[in-house]
Order: C-alpha cells, then structure tokens, then sequence
C-alpha cells in the first residue's frame, strides 16, 4: 500500500530542525545574545511549521488522487531488531509515516506550539534560564513530532518518553523550588508507569502481527489475527489477545492523557512556566494517549471489552476532574483539571468507537485550550502573579486586558459548547457517538457503556460550561480585587496588557477556537435532518477505523439537544452565581465537608500515598535495611562464623596431648579396615549393538561372577575380571519399561506400568485408539483426560510404537508423543574379596533396543493413531 | 590469522606492569604517563579486532600453543562476537579510570599503576581465553589487583570490604575448578586425552545429573560476579571502599565477567542444568531488579545508591540471557556494554563530586545544578541512559531483553512464567526511575542549602575528557545498536542453535559421550523437518 509514497525527506527535516535548535540552545545558549537564542528557538519551529505545511499540501494531492491509503514515507535507517520464536527478524526501522491522522497532528504540534513559542519570547524572555527555556520546548517539539511521525511502535515510544522527559524537565524548569522539581519527578515516574503497559502491549502486538508497523497491526486487526484467545487466563477469565494488548496500551494512554488511574501528575504539572502548561499539558502531549488509539482504531475496535474500558475510564474521568475543576480558586488549576476532563471526553469517544470524533475535539481542544492556558499566562504576567493566580484575588480585568479577555472569552464558549464555535461541532459528535450506542442493536454490554456515557458527558458538560464561566467571570467582569491591596498577597495594583508577542498567539488561537469547528460539520443536521458535507470524518477515514455515524434523526436530535441543553444550564448559572460577584457563591451553598472534599481533588493523592506509594516506600526501606543487615548476616556472617567456630574446636584437638591422637588414629585405622573389610560392588552397563557389556569398579584382590540373564543363577565362574558380556534373548526378559517421548525433542520419560491400570495425566488427549498389547506388549486407552497403561501378564516382548498427539499439559508441551515399549532385564554380580567376604549388587537394565531381528520401525512412516505394523 | 593480535593484546599490559615495576617510585609523572600511554595502546589494538568479519560465528584471531601438554593445557585464544565488545569496553574503560584515578590517587603511584595494568590484563584475559584453565588462571588473576585497589587506595574500612570481596569470589572459583576438574576427567575417559580446550570439551555430553551439580558449581563462581541475589553482599561494601577508578572497572567489567562465564563457559557445556536452573535464576535475576531498585532508593550514600543500581541492571541481564533466544541474549549481551558505559560514567561522576566535597552522602547536597550546570547536563544525562530512556543506550538493551522474555519458549513449567517474569521486570523500567530521579532530586534541584556547596567548581578538563567518550557512546549505541549488534548476532544464533542440539541430546542421553556438534545438528533439522515421520527413538536404539 506504500507504493505510491516516495521517499519523503522533509519528514526527517520537520524533526530534526527543532532538534537542531534545542542542541544548540541547549550546549550553546548561555554565550549567545538572547535574540540569536530567539531566532534558534522559535525559527526553527516556524521552519518546521512550513515544512509541515508543505508536506501536508503534498499529502493533501495524493489524496486527491483516489490513492486507498495516502501516505509520505521516510526511511531513514535501520534502528535495531529482534527475532521471533518462529525465525522471523523483526527489523525496527527509523522511518515516519505522514498519513491523514498524522498529517493534522503535525499541523496542529507546528502550529500550536510555534504559536506558544512565539508567546514564549515575552513571557519567558526575562528569566535567566531563558536559552535552557527554549532549549527544552524545542527538544519537546522534536519529541512529539517523533512521537507523531513515528511509523511503528518503538520509534513512537522514542517520542512517547522524550516527551515525558521534556516535561519532566520543563515542569521542574525552576528547580530551585524543590516542590516543583518534585512535580517533575512525580510526572516522570506516573508517565512511566504507563510507559510499562506501552511496553507490555507493544510486546503482545509483535508476537502475534509480527512486526511493529503500525500498519502491518492494522491489518492484522483487521484480518482477525488478535480475536483468538490470550495463552492463558488472567484471574479466571479468558480474554482475547487484542482486550489484554489494548488494555495494557490504554494503561500507557491512561500514564500520558491524565485518566483515571494515573492522572494525579497532570494537576501537579501547572508548576512549569505558562507556555509548557499550554503546550505540553494541555494541547499536544496529553492528547498523544488519544493519538494513539486512533492510530490503532483498527486493532482497538476488535476488542469490546477494551473499549468499554476505555469509554467507562474517560467517562468517569470527565466526571471527577469536572467536578474537582468546580471549586477550585486557581486559574491554572481549574485549567488542568478541565484538560482532564476534556481529555476523558476525548477517550469516551474513543471508547464508543467514535476514534474520528474523538480526535476532532483533541484539534480543536488544542486551540482553546492553548488559548485559555496562554490568557490565563497573560493574566498572571499582567498581575505579576508566580506560579498561579487566585481567581478571587482577581477581577474586572476586561479594562485592561481587553485582547485577553475577547480571546478567553470565545475559547470560554468553544469550551462550553455554544453553537457554531469549534467545541460544539466537536463535542456534539462525541455525545452523538455515545447515544449511537444505546441505539446499537442486542449488546448488553453496549447499551451499558452508552447509557453510561451519554448521561456522564451530558452532566460533565453542564459542570463544563458552569466552571469555565465561573472562571470567565470571577477573572474578567466586576471589579479588580488586588486594586486597594489588602488581603493576603495582593496582586500588582496596576495590571497591563501583554506585549504583541504575547498577544498575537492569543488572537490566533482564539479566531481557531471559533471557527476551527467548521471542517467538521455535523454529518445531520439536527431537527431539519440535512445532509451536510464533513470534511473531517472523510479525511480521516483513511488511516482512522470506528463505528458508522447514525442516520436516524431521533439519536441526532437527543445528542445534540444534550449538548446544547448541558452548555445553556451550565453558563446560566455561573451567569447567576459569579457575574460581577466577588465572593464564591456555590462554596456557599454546598455543604462544607462536600466542598472541602472536592477542593481537596477527592483525596485522591493521599489515597494513593497510603495504598501504593507509602506500602513501596516502607518494604523499599526494610528492603535497604535488610539487605546489609539479614542477606548479609545469612551469605556472609553465618560462614564466617561457621568457619571461625570450626577452627576453634580443630584448634582444640591440637592439644598435644599424645593419646589424644593415639586414638584418634586407631579410630581412623577401623574405620579404614571397616571399609576394606567387606567389598563394594555396583553394576553399569554399556551397549554395543546387540551386546550388552556389564562392569563393577575394580577391587583389589577381588573375583566376580555374574548372572546376567534374570534367572537367578549365576552363568560365569568366579573370575578376575571385572566385567562381562552378554547377548540378550527373549527370554531373558524380566520386564517391560513403557516410555512416552516427545516426537519433537526427542525427550523421554518412562512409565511405571504394572498389571493394574495405570494412569498418565495429560489434560486432555487427542484420540488414541485403544493399542493392541500384540504390537507393543502393553496397552494404552484413554480415560476421562488421563492416558492408561496395563501391560499384560505375563509381559510380551513385541517391539512396537504408538503415536499420539498429547496437547500442551501439566507435562509440559508434548505435542506429538510417542509412546514404546523396552525389555528389562536384571543383572547380578556377587563379588568376594581377600576375606572371603562377598557382596551381590543387582540392577535393573532397560535395553535401549528391541529384542527381535527384523527393525522394530520398518512400518512406523505413517502418521495418524492407527499402528501399522 | 598469524597477526597474534590477542597475544599482543596481553603482552602489551603484561610488559608495561612489568616495565612500571622497574621504574623508579619517584618518577610519578612518568608512571601516570607512560600507564596511559600503554592503555591506549591496547585500545587500539582492540580496535582492530573490531574490523574483521564476524558474520560467520566462529572464533577469530585464534592462536594455539601447547603450555602442560601432559593435560592437555594450552595456551588457546580468540575472539568472537560474545566476546569482542566486551574487549573493547575493557579497553576503552580502563584507561579511562586510570585517567580519572590520577586526579585523585597521589599515594603509592607505582602500584596503583602496575595494579590497574595486572587488572586489564586479568580482565582481557578471561575475555579471551579458550581453554579452561587458561580461563581459571586469568580469572584468579583478576583477583589480586582488586584486592590491592581496594583495600589499599579504598575508604575508611577498605580492609574489610576487600577481604570480603576476595573470600566470596575465592569460594566460588574453588567450586567451579573442581567443576573443571570433573568435565576434564569425564572427557579424558571418553578420548583417552585430557583437554582443557573449550571447544574439545564441548563435544562432551553428560547426562542430566551430574550436569545439575557442575552447572551450580560454575553457576555460584558466576552469580556471584554478577553479583545476583543474594550473593551481591559484598557488592554495596567493595564500591562503597573502592576508589574512583576500582568503583568504574569493577562495575563496568568485572561484573560482566560473571555473565560472560555463563554464555561462553556454563550454559554450552551444560545446556540441560542452564535450561532446568536458568529460570530459577532468571527469576532471582527479577526479583533482584526489584530488590536492587528498591534497596537503592532508600540509600543516603549516593555511591551506594549506584551499587545497588548494578544489582538491580545485572537482573535485567540475567532475565535475557536465560530468555534463552536470539532477542533475549543479544540484549543481554549488548546491555552488559551499556550498563558498562553508564554506570562507569555514574562512578566518575560521583567520585568528581566526592573528590571536591568528601562526601557522598545526598543530604549533604541540593541545588548544585546552579552551581555545577554541566556537571548535572552530564548527570541527567547519563540518569537517563542508565534508566533506559529511548535514545539512549539502556533503552535498546532493556527492550530487547524484555522482548526476548517476553517470547521465550523455555520450558519452566507453567505457560505464563515468563510473562509474568517479564510484567515484574518492566515494572523495574518505573522504579529505576524511582531512585535514580530521586538521587537527581536530592543533589540538583531545589536551593543550595549547605554553604561549603556554593563555591564548588564545574567539571576539569579531565572530568569532561573522561566522561566525553562514554557519552558519545551512550548516543552512538542509543541511535544506531546496529553496528554493535551486527556483530554479535551471528556468535549469538549460533550459540543458540548448538545449545539447543546439545540440551536434546543431553537430555536423551544417560551415559556421557562424544559428539560430532555438526552431524547432530543436520539430524536434528532433518527429525525436526520431518517432524512425526521421523521416528526419534530410533536414534537412541541405536
């Protein structure tokens, strides 16, 4: 499907451009003036934005041209490889791939973050780690891109955790604040727990498609490869290989989006400078957990376990996070939590199998949510506000901060929902997605999740649109609270609007907010049910898998008449509740410990601090103390002491006292006589063809005789030599020994079979006819799941072999089998010495060959149960 | 190849110990010169083993000379993809940590230098040797070098940590050689010779008992080098005493040596024991990742810290080798390289700051990223390679040790063993996290607390000389693996395919003997071909 894509460099150059600038800025940046670290740091981004626009113009013409999946390609080398269990190279190429999805993303990654880049000039231009700034937000760049372009797992992974690593480094940028380097590090850790499911499930994904293309997975999903059952089960289900890679690789999205369970980081993350928030934590990174999904739509879908998950997780996410973001006082703090709850939004419509919908409301969220994140920056530099601002601390700001306001203004309503801005079209199609659902014929399992989803977003909307305006109007309309400075910590009395590298990116982002919207026109129109053209889901049905969009005008007119309901309800209230008010009127109404609770995030960090964090410390710190004081004592100290102790008795025995050793001599020479006193005999046998040959250890002066034919009697008369030879027959057969061989590794085991019945567990058995005891000399049937043997009496000597095919059991993995039959026979030597002691030693001797002429496997070619003989 | 390009490869440490022996105490300049000077020389001496073809698999740059040929002793050498990087991290690290040592060793100059000469040679030695005891002799010689840096260049109580570094590594060489013993004896019974040339004993097939009990007795010499849990006690004291430069060689090579033991020596002499106690030891290799990351986390002694790190990292090692695949070992084998490089480099590291501050405690610290701004970049860096981040070396290795467990089909009884095995081990990738960002939190971030820290003073020109090439390497290896693997890989399915003939036969077999590796392999690609057609108990009629 590749053919039609040549080798596109430019691909390579949108990386390795912002790469350029942050090596750089990065090695280099101190000794520059601040406007050559300018001109790296944004100029190169801007490059790699034209660059982006240029290739995506290219893609744009292939799809013109009725190409089924259009797509740039760059190989650039390859990285390494693994090898399967069957001989197949896994070769893992460092190679991009710009198809529909990806095409956008680069888009909006350029786009958006040169923009922030830009805003970044005059917001970050004063601090003295300036060039170290800009370094970092390139080196994000670098890593995003890669994590977007990226066209296998692994190189996306590169991307995945660059990305982590940039915002490690960019949330703890002033690390002389400890507790900012700590929210750094708590991002880098929780992001690396989901890193492990990325790993897990990129493992699963290449042992059953066999290679890491994102395509070659695609199209094993699609072909059905991933709907066979997973090896084994996991607490007593058996899930499809596709649920447990999904959920392991949701648990990565889960890590990297802010869900439930891990999105405890992102809150946190609001310690880094403004533009990181709008950048990484809000329009680009946090949505790669979304990303991803969608470019493994085909492979997500398979699985509806996994997609209940994933929407009932975002469901519920949105829920919390919304409901966290209502009583919060702090500008940044709300934002996050809203980019949680949009994020939950995003993973419902994933969830619903809306793959095209969800990566809708990730483009246009990338606008007003960069655009609210910068204005909130706006805000605080205006205020010469650290770190966050208390929106009760603020007020009436529309005076002076009239850019601002108008472009947080129109993100407030995009956010909310109100009609024509981009977040109506975009959440309108989510929750059409989850009412499509409940509409979804006879799956139980469907109808749940849809409900479930459709009446969560609908109330997560309505606290959407309340908080969002709740913040609008606290921040922007009535009068300015820091202006008579009294209070704790006022913010500067006289605040000032930004310069025009700030506000530009505002305007920008803000028009986007607006009219982003329109490439994705509802598919129906509600209530007049035209047809309207959408640019969007067609776009992307090329790289992107989901479910239909519904053609029936009730389902259409019920989701949008949610959305637009939740979004009126929402803003009426923050309009009664908070317009030109000073004080927080809903604190006051709810009961004091609810409140407290959800301004407290529900606790969900101390949760985690006394289940998981607080259990590993403390079994870590017993680990340390253990190790050099238990481990130690056991591997080190307890021999040391045991040889020390030794040394002291041994030391006391040299006492110098001659009888002392006079009898510690004459018990060494008794037991020295003991020894020699009677002689020692074992037998071993060697086979050379027909002839077995039996030797004992040599004695002095010792005579052998043997009886090597289980009769009892003994054949040879005493003789010197210590060994014999014998030629076995029939009838000097004692015995018969069963083994069961696995055909394939050769490795055998015997079976003790007497005249009873005896058992061989195997789990299960393919069929075996019962064996005649004339080809084998025992027979074989099956009972229940167990395999019995009962030889026959007396034991028959018939040289045979009986296939099977045993599956995977306790025994291991048998597979084909074989089971046959040996002759035993017992030897026996009587030993006599110098003395004239004597010793018998007996052995039982399985022959390792048939006792007949003609070759025991002339017939044994055919396969199947049958013997023929 | 009559080049003698390993004999050289020896000589060159040999002769210049001895010529150091000779020169006058008083020379030090000299000394530390001419020390480097003749490392150097070896590096690039090895650098030429790395230009020929390795596509082939089998030893290169062999030479043989008889040395006791009444048993069968020789001097027998070579190099192959097993062993090749790991020559080369020899010779590229050890004049870097004698480089480093000179900033801070000024006593005994003499023996430190002739000391650090022995050790490369012991080191080089044992990567090179073919023949048994050519490979016990180099491995005891080792020994006594690292005994002396150790326990007289090392810290407050560097007797006791030296003593009770030489005491475990003594008790489980004796085992292993009276392991040698038996496989010698065994084959001499066989040919009617006694041969200690490894590829000669490798014809040998014993029976699956007497396999269990040689296996332990080399398995303990090598855990213990490895140092897997819980034989890593005397791990934490060594580093902890060890000078700078003892701390880099001892964690980038000696511990390699361990593993080394295990792919070259234990696991083809006795592929049924290393297939039946490989995953125990697999499996105490996991939860040493767990334990040696959970242990480092709580240290104050930042040097502590990094020790317990190579406990934790070697369990990674342990994990690919036992994966028993081409993925699993290849990884483990190119991890050995990495875990070299990066934790070296830690070493360097925390001895440069211990060098200005005489202390390695993390309480002692905060903040010093304002004022040691490259010597964090570096820091953070190689924090990054040794917790495996994409683009670094540790990631390619990590993955593909985590992909070789992940699919291994070695038998451990029960299916999902080894996915388990592998969720544990991942879980390792978060807590390397955990206590390396913790070890960075604590020295770096956040205000300078104490005030003897505001006037320390960034990297030398000697730090950043020595920590560049290790850096170059943690890239090099990171963004293209494929050089270094390209050459191992041959050497590593080549390993696996002989393991593999040698397991069924010894598992087949109940009486030692002889086997033509060759013939045996074309039989049992021809049974596996044919699979149930053809009938593999006639073979053992026969």
């Amino acid at each position: 499907m590749h053919d039609e894509a040549n080798q596109q460099i430019l691909l390579l150059l949108i990386i390795l451009f912002p790469l350029g600038g942050a090596v750089v800025n990065g090695l280099l940046g101190r000794y520059m003036p601040k406007s050559l670290v300018t001109l790296v740091g944004v100029g190169s981004v801007a490059v790699s934005f034209g660059l982006a626009v240029t290739a995506f113009v290219e893609l744009y013409g292939l799809a013109g041209r009725d190409v089924e999946h259009p797509a740039l390609i760059y190989q650039f080398y390859e990285w390494f490889s693994i090898k399967l269990p069957r001989g197949q190279v896994v070769a893992i190429n460092v190679r991009f791939l710009m198809d529909s999805l990806s095409g956008v993303m680069t888009l909006v990654v350029t786009g958006v973050g040169g923009l922030i880049h830009l805003y970044s000039i005059g917001y970050m231009g004063e601090d003295e780690g300036y060039p170290r700034f800009m370094s970092f937000l390139n080196l994000f760049m670098a890593s995003m891109l890669i994590l977007v372009l990226g066209s296998s797992l692994p190189v996306m992974f590169v991307g995945w955790e660059g990305v982590g690593l940039c915002s490690y480094l960019l949330i703890g940028f002033w690390y002389e604040n400890r507790v900012y380097a700590s929210a750094g590090r708590k991002a880098f850790v929780v992001n690396r727990v989901g890193d492990f499911g990325v790993l897990i499930g990129m493992f699963i994904l290449v042992g059953v498609a066999g290679s890491f293309e994102f395509t070659d997975i695609n199209a094993a999903a699609t072909g059905g490869q991933f709907r066979a059952d997973f090896p084994f089960g996991i607490l007593g289900v058996m899930p499809s290989l596709a649920t447990v890679a999904c959920v392991f690789l949701f648990l990565g999205c889960t890590g990297k989006s802010a869900q439930i369970p891990l999105y405890v980081w992102l809150p946190d993350a609001m310690a880094g400078p403004t533009p990181v928030s709008a950048l990484i934590h809000a329009a680009t990174m946090v949505t790669a957990g979304v990303y991803l999904c969608c470019r493994l739509s085909p492979l997500f879908i398979t699985s509806d376990v996994a997609m209940a998950i994933i929407a009932v997780t975002g469901t519920t996410t949105a829920l919390l996070a919304a409901s966290i973001a209502v009583v919060q006082r702090e500008m940044k703090k709300i934002l996050a939590y809203s980019t949680v709850s949009q994020l939950g939004f995003m993973f419902a419509a994933v969830g619903v199998g809306f793959f095209a919908a969800g990566f809708f409301h990730v483009f246009t969220h990338a606008f007003f949510k960069a655009c609210l994140f910068l204005g909130a920056g706006s805000v605080m530099h205006a205020v010469h506000a650290h770190g966050d601002a208390d929106i009760f601390k603020l007020g009436g700001l529309k005076k002076v901060l009239p850019i601002t306001r108008w472009t947080f203004l129109a993100s407030c309503l995009a956010i909310a929902g109100f009609p024509l801005t981009s977040g109506f079209f975009s959440k309108d199609e989510i929750l059409l997605g989850a009412a499509a659902q409940i509409y979804r014929p006879d799956d139980a399992l469907q109808h749940g999740v849809g409900w479930f989803t459709l009446i969560g977003l609908s109330l997560a909307a309505v606290m959407t649109a309340f908080y969002m305006f709740r913040l609008y109007f606290l921040t922007f309309t009535g009068e300015y609270r820091s202006a008579d400075q009294s209070g704790d910590h006022p913010y500067d009395a006289h605040p000032h609007e930004s310069p025009p590298s700030m506000s530009i990116p505002l305007i920008v982002l803000g028009i986007g907010a607006l009219f982003a919207g329109f490439l994705g026109l509802p598919h129906l129109v509600p209530i007049t049910g035209t047809h309207l053209p959408n640019w969007w889901t067609h776009w992307m049905e090329s790289s992107v898998a989901g479910q239909p969009a519904p053609e029936e005008m009730h389902v259409v007119n019920l989701a949008s008449g949610l959305a637009f309901g939740a979004m009126a309800v929402g803003i009426s209230a923050a309009w009664l509740l908070y317009r030109n008010k000073s004080r927080d009127a809903l604190a006051e109404k709810m009961p004091k410990r609810l409140f407290q609770l959800a301004f407290d995030k529900w606790r969900v960090d101390e949760l985690y601090g006394a289940t998981i964090v607080n259990p590993i410390k403390q079994v870590a710190t017993v680990a340390g103390r253990a190790d050099m004081t238990f481990v130690d004592a056991i591997m080190t100290k307890l021999p040391a002491l045991n040889v020390r102790e030794a040394g002291r008795v041994f030391s006391r025995l040299q006492n110098g006292v001659v009888q002392m050793y006079g009898a510690v001599m004459i018990v060494g020479v008794v037991a020295v006589l003991g020894f020699f006193w009677a002689p020692h005999s074992h037998i071993e046998a060697t086979f050379e063809g027909k002839n077995v040959g039996l030797t004992t250890p040599p004695g002095l002066g010792y005579e052998y005789r043997w009886d090597a034919n289980s009769d009892g009697e003994f054949e040879t008369a005493w003789a010197d030599a210590p060994e014999t030879s014998f030629e076995y027959e029939k009838r000097d057969v004692r015995d018969v020994a069963v083994f069961i061989m696995n055909a394939r590794s050769g490795v055998e085991r015997r079976i003790d079979v007497g005249k009873e019945w005896v058992r061989l567990p195997v789990e299960a058995v393919a069929p075996a006819a019962t064996l005649r005891p004339e080809d084998v000399g025992f027979e074989v049937r099956v009972d229940g799941e167990d395999l019995v043997f009962r030889r026959p009496d007396p034991p028959t000597l018939l040289a045979g072999s009986k296939e099977l095919r045993l599956p995977m059991g306790k025994d291991g993995r048998l597979g084909p089998a074989r089971v046959f039959s040996r002759p035993v026979i017992e030897a026996t030597v009587e030993v006599r010495n110098a003395f004239g002691n004597s010793r018998r030693a007996t052995k039982e001797i399985t022959l390792p060959f048939w006792l007949e002429d003609a070759p025991p496997h002339a017939a044994l070619m055919s396969r199947g149960p049958e013997v023929v003989r | 190849m009559t080049s003698h390009s390993l004999s050289w490869l020896l000589a060159v440490p040999a002769i210049s110990a001895l010529v150091v022996l000779l020169l006058p105490r008083s020379w030090e300049g000299s000394i530390r010169r001419f020390s480097i000077g003749a490392m150097l020389v070896e590096l690039v001496l090895s650098l030429r083993l790395v230009f020929a073809d390795y596509s082939g698999a089998g030893y290169l740059f062999v030479e043989q000379m008889s040395w006791v040929e009444s048993f069968g002793i020789s001097y027998k050498v070579g190099v192959d993809g097993l062993s090749l990087w790991l020559i080369v991290l020899t010779t590229l690290l050890s004049p870097i940590a004698l480089y480093a040592s000179w900033g801070s060793i000024t006593t005994r100059i003499k023996e430190y230098a002739f000391s650090f000469l022995l050790l490369e040679l012991g080191m080089l030695g044992a990567f090179v040797a073919l023949d048994l005891f050519l490979f016990y002799v180099f491995w005891e010689l080792m020994l006594v070098p690292m005994y002396l840096i150790i326990g007289v260049w090392g810290g407050k109580d560097r007797v006791y940590a030296a003593v009770k570094f030489f005491i475990y590594t003594m008790v489980g060489s004796l085992l292993m050689l009276v392991a040698i013993l038996y496989v010698v004896t065994s084959y001499k019974e066989l040919a009617g010779h006694y041969s200690f040339d490894l590829q000669e004993l490798s014809t040998l097939v014993l029976p699956a008992v007497p396999q269990y009990l040689l296996f332990s007795a080399f398995a303990l010499a090598f855990a213990i080098k490895v140092p897997m849990f819980p034989f890593h006690t005397w791990l934490p004291d060594a580093h902890v005493q060890a000078p700078t430069g003892g701390s880099v060689i001892l964690a980038a090579v000696l511990l390699k040596l361990g593993i080394y033991g295990f792919i070259r020596f234990a696991m083809p002499l006795f592929p049924v024991a290393s297939q039946v106690i490989g995953p125990v030891l697999a499996g105490l290799g996991v939860f040493g990742i767990i334990y040696g990351a959970y242990a480092a986390w709580v240290q104050r002694d930042l040097k502590k810290l990094v020790a317990y790190s190579s406990v934790s990292h070697m369990g990674f090692i342990l994990l690919g080798l036992f994966a028993m695949n081409r993925t699993g070992i290849s990884g483990a084998m190119l991890q050995m390289i990495n875990h070299g490089i990066s934790t070296g480099a830690l070493f360097l590291l925390v001895g440069a700051i211990y060098d200005r501050r005489h202390s390695r405690l993390l309480d002692d610290f905060g903040g010093l990223a304002k004022v040691m701004p490259w010597y964090a970049l570096f820091f953070v860096i190689i924090t990054m390679s040794s917790i495996g981040l994409p683009g670094t070396n540790g990631f390619v290795g990590e993955f593909m040790i985590l992909a070789g467990a992940f699919i291994s089909r070695s038998s451990i009884g029960f299916g999902s063993s080894w996915f388990v095995m592998t969720l544990l081990a991942a879980t390792g990738v978060i807590f390397a996290a955990v206590y390396m960002l913790h070890a960075v939190l604590r020295i770096f971030w956040g205000k300078v607390v104490h005030s003897e820290n505001e006037s320390l003073t960034d990297l030398n020109r000697r730090e950043v000389a020595s920590l560049l090439p290790l850096l170059a390497m943690v890239f090099w290896i990171g963004l293209y693996p494929k050089f270094f693997l390209d050459k191992m890989n041959p050497a590593v399915d080549s390993f696996v395919s002989d393991f593999t003939v040698r397991y069924y036969e010894g598992r087949r077999t109940a009486e030692p003997h002889l086997i033509d590796i060759d013939e045996l392999k074309l039989k049992l690609e021809a049974a596996r071909g044919l699979a149930m057609a053809q009938p593999l108990d006639e073979e053992v009629a026969r």
